[in-house]
């Protein structure tokens, strides 16, 4: 039945193995329902955001006016990330302890660490391919619907910015799911914390000001605006990473200026004064573009620290 | 000696709970061993030190002549392990599976190729290699485990458990498996709470009850500790003056009570029932079975746990 003993035991390389985990988690994570539920339901909703403005102007006649920025805009919201965040990782190590799978996983010649570093890989990958096949998707659209599209050079940069903000999710769903090792807690604490950032964030802009601590949580951060032709809306936050990379590319020299919400008018209800903009502050856009790079990079760091110190020490009773 | 597995006073708590107790556990190469206890006996405790999942609270362990660290991948090398019910991620193929882990052992393409398709035909699974395990029995399940515990022809195989939830076909095939893979001089060392199973096929056996080593030894030398044979007594309302009158028979070394059955241990080769009878009889017992044999598994198992319990009657 067997070979000659010893034939098929080499010294495997690290590579090897490495490799081994992200296709053992590729494999696992593409047939999953959840994950294909997911993706579907993000491409219907890009569907639906080009084509009900259409359908409403046909509906009422108008003739669909020709946006030659509507690809190179079409940055994926918080909520995108989110979802597909889940879809990628919620599965990878909580599911693994509650199933028992870890167990002939980890007795594997493979060490956590690689098993670790495979998952994370393997969900990079997964992200990556999602991402390009929907902004190509997204692109395709644009112009079949909104005429050429200029900045087309620049959608790799939307793309990479959407991976790095998905991955701060990521990073925080492998941390929770390996001190949790539950699934349903870990989407539950990611949700709480996605709609606290989500909440509080413009509530504190409305009250204090477009205030740069925005910055430092993730989401959109602080609104301000690039001054040059029609203006151009900045998100300075973690969401908004692609954006504010193409927007430097566009506009090197340029500042993005936050205007202070005037509060007393906004409290008396005082139009007039409402609408009268305080400039609060200004920052160029190279500062807006390193800064939630490397906002989003500490997160990731962050998490994904805590993901493996406790997945290298949990043990498995189960 | 050189063994393939060796403890020293191997201890693991759990809080206040002792799951392992001093264990020194000797496994010779090349001889299928079993491993019996009752359920939460600390087996599968055992086992899971063994094959790094957990760490010991005390005492060493050493696995083909290494130290068992938690997390060593090299020391698994030279390994196979299935747990107890395995479970494998059910959106892959039973042959995918396989594939992928042999890929961790980092076998080639070709070893693969020529491995996979033997393995999953002498575990019962040809044809149903290209299901998703997710589809799979938990009969499957288990074949599926035994099959990815010999993929890197280990020197050491570690089967926890392996007949559970097989049918009495799928049991007897994966005795053979397990006579097979021992003919090829691959050590097995197996758990099982079936003691006719441990019989036909081990000739080793380790009894441990409460984490602690009951007996450890070759089949038959375990067997002589409990002395020629044995008989067994099934008594309606079995009193404590029928087991006195046992007890004071001359050729009587031993007696251990299992709810009505009294389970007789003698120092003879003859045909004493007649004598047994006539005890059992005048103390006012009524016997309503008996039979002499000679010791086997279950009846050493049954001295060895009632008698770990504080239910030894001599």
């Amino acid at each position: 039945m067997m070979m000659t003993q010893n034939s098929n035991r080499g010294h495997p390389n690290w590579f090897t193995r490495f490799w081994a985990i992200v296709r053992y988690e590729m494999l696992w994570n593409i047939r999953k329902k959840k994950f294909i539920g997911i993706i579907a339901a993000v491409f219907v909703i890009a569907t639906l955001i080009l084509v009900v403005p259409v359908a409403i102007s046909a509906y009422n006649g108008a003739k669909i006016a020709a946006n030659a920025d509507y690809a190179i805009t079409f940055g994926g919201s918080g909520f995108v990330f989110l979802l597909f965040a889940i879809g990628t990782a919620v599965n990878s190590i909580s599911s693994e302890f509650e199933s028992g799978t870890i167990v002939p996983l980890v007795t594997k010649p493979v060490s956590r660490t690689m098993i670790f570093l495979g998952k994370v890989f393997g969900a990079f990958i997964i992200l990556v391919v999602s991402y390009i096949v929907l902004y190509g998707y997204v692109t395709v659209a644009s112009v079949i619907v909104y005429g050429p599209q200029n900045n087309l050079q620049y959608m790799p940069m939307i793309v990479i910015g959407s991976i790095v903000s998905t991955f701060i999710w990521v990073s925080l769903l492998f941390a929770v799911g390996s001190l949790s090792k539950n699934t349903i807690m870990t989407v539950i604490v990611a949700i709480i914390l996605f709609l606290a950032f989500f909440f509080t964030a413009p509530l504190i802009g409305e009250f204090s000001g477009p205030s740069s601590t925005l910055n430092y949580f993730p989401g959109t951060g602080a609104s301000g605006t690039i001054l040059v032709g029609n203006g151009t809306s900045v998100g300075a936050g973690t969401d908004n990473i692609g954006a504010n990379i193409v927007n430097y590319a566009l506009y090197p020299s340029a500042n993005v200026t936050y205007f202070k919400t005037n509060s007393t008018a906004l409290m008396s209800g005082n139009a007039t004064a409402l609408i009268t903009n305080i400039v609060s502050y200004t920052e160029p856009t190279s500062l807006v573009a390193l800064r939630s790079i490397i906002i989003a990079a500490a997160y990731i760091a962050v998490f994904l620290l805590i993901a493996w110190y406790a997945f290298k020490r949990s043990q498995i009773l189960e | 000696m050189d063994y393939a597995i060796e403890t020293d006073n191997l201890t693991k708590n759990f809080g206040s709970l002792t799951a392992v107790n001093k264990l020194n556990l000797k496994v010779q190469k090349n001889t299928i061993h079993g491993f019996l206890g009752p359920n939460g006996a600390g087996k599968t405790t055992t086992i899971k030190i063994l094959v790094g999942l957990l760490k010991p609270t005390a005492g060493s362990v050493k696995v083909l002549g290494q130290e068992v660290h938690v997390d060593d991948a090299d020391s698994r090398l030279r390994i196979g392990y299935m747990p107890e019910l395995p479970r494998f991620p059910k959106h892959l193929k039973g042959a995918e599976l396989l594939d992928v882990y042999g890929r961790m052992y980092g076998m080639t393409q070709q070893q693969r190729a020529e491995q996979i398709p033997k393995l999953i035909e002498s575990v019962g699974l040809k044809g149903r290699e290209n299901d998703l395990i997710g589809k799979y029995s938990k009969g499957m399940q288990q074949r599926i485990g035994i099959a990815q515990a010999l993929l890197n022809n280990p020197e050491l195989v570690i089967l926890d458990e392996p007949s559970i939830g097989l049918d009495p076909v799928g049991m007897m095939e994966v005795r053979e498996l397990v006579k097979t893979i021992s003919r090829e001089g691959i050590t097995v060392f197996l758990s099982s709470h079936l003691l006719f199973e441990v019989e036909q096929i081990c000739d080793h056996v380790t009894i441990i009850n409460n984490g602690s080593m009951l007996a450890s030894d070759t089949l038959p030398n375990v067997s002589n500790q409990l002395g020629p044979s044995m008989i067994h007594i099934e008594i309606a309302d079995l009193s404590a003056a029928v087991i006195a009158a046992v007890k004071n028979l001359s050729f009587v070394s031993g007696t251990w009570r299992t709810g009505n059955t009294l389970l007789v241990q003698v120092n003879t080769y003859n045909d004493i029932r007649a004598n047994v009878s006539q005890a059992v009889t005048g103390a006012g017992g009524v016997i309503v079975g008996m039979s002499q044999k000679n010791a086997n598994l279950e009846d050493i198992f049954i001295q060895l746990v009632t008698k770990d319990k504080g239910g030894k009657t001599q």
